[in-house]
């Protein structure tokens, strides 16, 4: 059963290697349609997958464990290779592989003019591979092969064109970040193993309940560790400062990467995890916690920014925020239904973005952007529905997903009234910011009269309009999704409330953020002046990011960068370096005094060898 | 013939050789000091080789004669080459591989 589903690894991965090795000496179209057609190939044996998985009755379908071979068998330490096939995964695989082929196709327009074509679908494709890697894992140990590996793809696209310094840099951060998370990771699969002998989540999963009482040390201490790898993944405070910065990577990898699959990994991760974790009360209110504190947190900072894919950055942490919120509250299935409207709609906004840059050619700043509802209609049109499906707006998409997270955040066992009012708090701010940057770049008239902006081509438009409908009306899914989704998390049923009072006052709340936006950026210049002037300090902490960079900079990299640049001069320069270079020289030395016996004359060297001739003659005879 | 005697020409005819080597600075010269004290050793071991009734010295004698003239034609063949490329043999000038 399910043995094809390797073939979901193999495609991508064939596709990675034959771009690597032979990319360079095919044809553009040849490289999109290698690139494109290994992902596409994928998806379908995903829906395959599904097919398939629909025949079985619900519990059937979990822990389907196809096992290729035996890795590693020693008494102690039993590793298979294999992969886990569950409603989980296969969700998963939808949305990776699914979203991933819209944009791949999308990246095919978008990335015609640039040299390096044939590395970019290779490193799209590595991504896809190990995505699927980390969903697909039926053990910790893959699930940290492919953790580190899309953490590796991820700096690769950050860093895409090398020429750009800050490109590079950016890319740097986002490793760093993502490797202080992996250590988490790996320390995490060494206690579980301590705890439970294998790392296997099928009788990690089965033997935790008997293993651990709630809130024991043990499983607080699996749990924290896993989450510190799932929020520096998923740019939660206090990890998120990179992926801001992780912006500089061309538009298709934000979409990719950066909004619909890696970022939510650590959400994944915490459904996936979900009996250790329904076993950790206390990380549970931190991981809801830390979700809705990101959700305004980054909100607020998306309320000022200029970039317009910073925007729709601080927008995604904002999101996940939301999913974690979910998983925390133990509505996991709620948390994955959003990841997943999340990865349309998101994916749509960037590439909706990622139409307006190509349009303008790199042009990134939305004061300079405006008036281009005319030119680009099809964009136009896609970027108001997944606008709309960010905010909450009643019947898209997002609104299905998100007021199922707001309303289980007061009515779950371990939701509270604080997580409902902070998150209804992000939902105004998300109406407001998502129609500000709406605003400024489709509405008005251009700000840039040199510009001649135009409607991107087909490859573009057309993934535009597949997400946009998906956004649009991905949220009839919902009730299929929980109930597709509820084998893996059996003991965790939500119950379905239904409360018209906190659902109409978080839609006024989400409403209520568009009309200010509106209020703001149609129609008051005034009104716009004198609230910045009333703002002026808020304004100034959120344009510098409530200075995070800045005290990372004071605290952290500043101490490491002085006590390298200490150890530069006095342990490698003054230390090594000195004592490398002594030994060199009083070697020349002494051999300068050595050499004047080598004068070039043959006479002295027959002189000196009949002495040695003489005085050993006179030795044998004479002692 | 008396061995002491013939042990005697042959540690003459070796310190002529040797001699001949140190003092002289013309190589045609020095190289006919080498082979004045090759061939004081070939004196040698034929004396000795009938005192003490062996062939062996003689064999000896045969093969040092024979590495002896192949070293010529080598020896004399780099001193021509010299000759013509500096146009002067003193071996005081001939010092270009010091350290």
């Amino acid at each position: 059963m399910f043995a094809y589903s390797w073939l979901i690894l193999l495609l991508p991965m064939a596709g990675f290697i034959g771009l690597s090795w032979w990319g360079n000496r095919l044809p553009r179209s040849g490289v999109g349609l290698v690139g494109c057609g290994s992902i596409g190939g994928a998806f379908l044996v995903t829906l395959v997958v599904l097919a398939d998985m629909l025949l079985l009755s619900p519990d059937q379908r979990v822990g389907n464990v196809v096992t290729l071979y035996p890795w590693i068998a020693s008494p102690h330490f039993q590793l298979d290779l294999a992969v886990l096939i569950d409603p989980l995964s296969v969700f998963m695989l939808l949305v990776v592989t699914g979203v991933g082929f819209l944009i791949h196709v999308y990246s095919i327009g978008y990335m015609q003019d640039d040299p390096e074509y044939s590395r970019f679908f290779a490193y799209m494709n590595l991504f896809i591979f190990s995505m699927s890697l980390l969903v697909m894992a039926a053990d910790f140990f893959f699930l940290i092969v492919g953790w580190a590996l899309v953490g590796l793809a991820s700096y690769l696209l950050i860093g895409f064109w090398t020429e750009k310094t800050s490109a590079v840099l950016a890319a740097r951060k986002a490793f760093v970040m993502n490797v202080i998370g992996d250590v988490g990771m790996v320390i995490a699969a060494f206690v579980v193993f301590q705890y439970f002998g294998t790392l296997n989540y099928v009788d990690v999963f089965a033997k935790a309940s008997t293993t651990f009482s709630p809130n024991d040390d043990g499983v607080l201490l699996i749990t924290l560790l896993l989450l510190v790898g799932a929020f520096a993944k998923s740019a939660q405070v206090p990890l998120h400062t990179w992926l801001p910065d992780a912006m500089e990577g061309p538009t298709p990898v934000s979409a990719l990467i950066h909004a619909a699959t890696m970022v939510t990994a650590g959400v994944y991760l915490v459904a996936r995890c979900n009996s250790l974790f329904m076993l950790a009360p206390y990380t549970m209110y931190l991981v809801a916690g830390v979700g809705v504190f990101t959700a305004i947190f980054a909100g607020s900072m998306a309320l000022v920014q200029f970039d317009i894919k910073r925007v729709i950055a601080f927008s995604t942490m904002s999101q996940i925020g939301y999913m974690f919120l979910a998983v925390g509250v133990g509505v996991f299935s709620a948390g994955m239904f959003h990841l997943m409207t999340h990865a349309f709609f998101k994916a749509l906004l960037f590439l909706g973005a990622g139409s307006v840059i190509h349009a303008l050619g790199g042009e990134q700043d939305i004061r300079k952007m405006g008036g281009l509802r005319h030119a680009m209609p099809i964009t136009f049109w896609t970027f108001l529905v997944a606008a709309l499906a960010l905010s909450g707006f009643p019947l898209t998409a997002g609104f299905f997903s998100k007021e199922l997270i707001i309303m289980e955040s007061y009515h779950a066992e371990l939701g509270n009234f604080l997580f409902w009012g902070l998150a209804v708090l992000g939902a105004g701010l998300t109406g407001f910011y998502t129609f500000r940057l709406f605003f400024y770049v489709f509405m008005g008239s251009s700000r840039s009269p040199g510009a001649h902006p135009h409607e991107s081509p087909m490859v573009m438009t057309g993934p535009l309009l597949i997400l946009g409908s998906l956004s649009l009306l991905g949220g009839v899914l919902g009730p299929w999704a929980h109930e597709f989704l509820s084998p893996v998390f059996s003991g965790v049923i939500p119950l379905h409330h239904e409360d018209a009072l906190l659902e109409s006052i978080t839609v006024g709340v989400a409403l209520g953020g568009i009309a200010t936006a509106v209020a703001l950026f149609m129609t008051g210049k005034d009104r716009l002046d004198f609230a910045k002037q009333m703002l002026a300090p808020v304004y100034d902490v959120l344009i510098h990011k409530y200075y995070v960079d800045e005290i990372y900079d004071f605290f952290i990299v500043k101490p490491v960068k002085a006590v390298g640049a200490f150890m530069e001069e006095r342990a490698e320069k003054d230390g090594i370096d000195f004592a490398v270079d002594q030994v060199g020289a009083q070697v020349r030395e002494v051999s300068r005094g050595i050499s004047i016996w080598q004068s070039g004359s043959v006479r002295l060297y027959a002189m000196n060898m009949v002495a040695g001739l003489v005085t050993i003659l006179l030795f044998v005879i004479f002692l | 013939m008396d061995t002491d005697f013939v042990l005697f020409v042959s540690a003459a005819i070796f310190s002529i050789g040797a001699v001949g080597f140190l003092i002289r600075k013309n190589p045609l010269v020095m190289f006919m000091s080498v082979e004045l004290m090759l061939n004081s050793v070939n004196l040698l071991l034929v004396g000795y080789s009938k005192a003490l009734a062996s062939l062996d010295g003689q064999i000896f004698a045969l093969i040092i004669m024979t590495v002896a003239a192949a070293e010529v034609v080598v020896g004399l063949a780099i001193i021509l080459t010299i000759f013509r490329t500096r146009h002067d043999l003193n071996v005081d000038h001939i010092n270009v591989l010091k350290g």
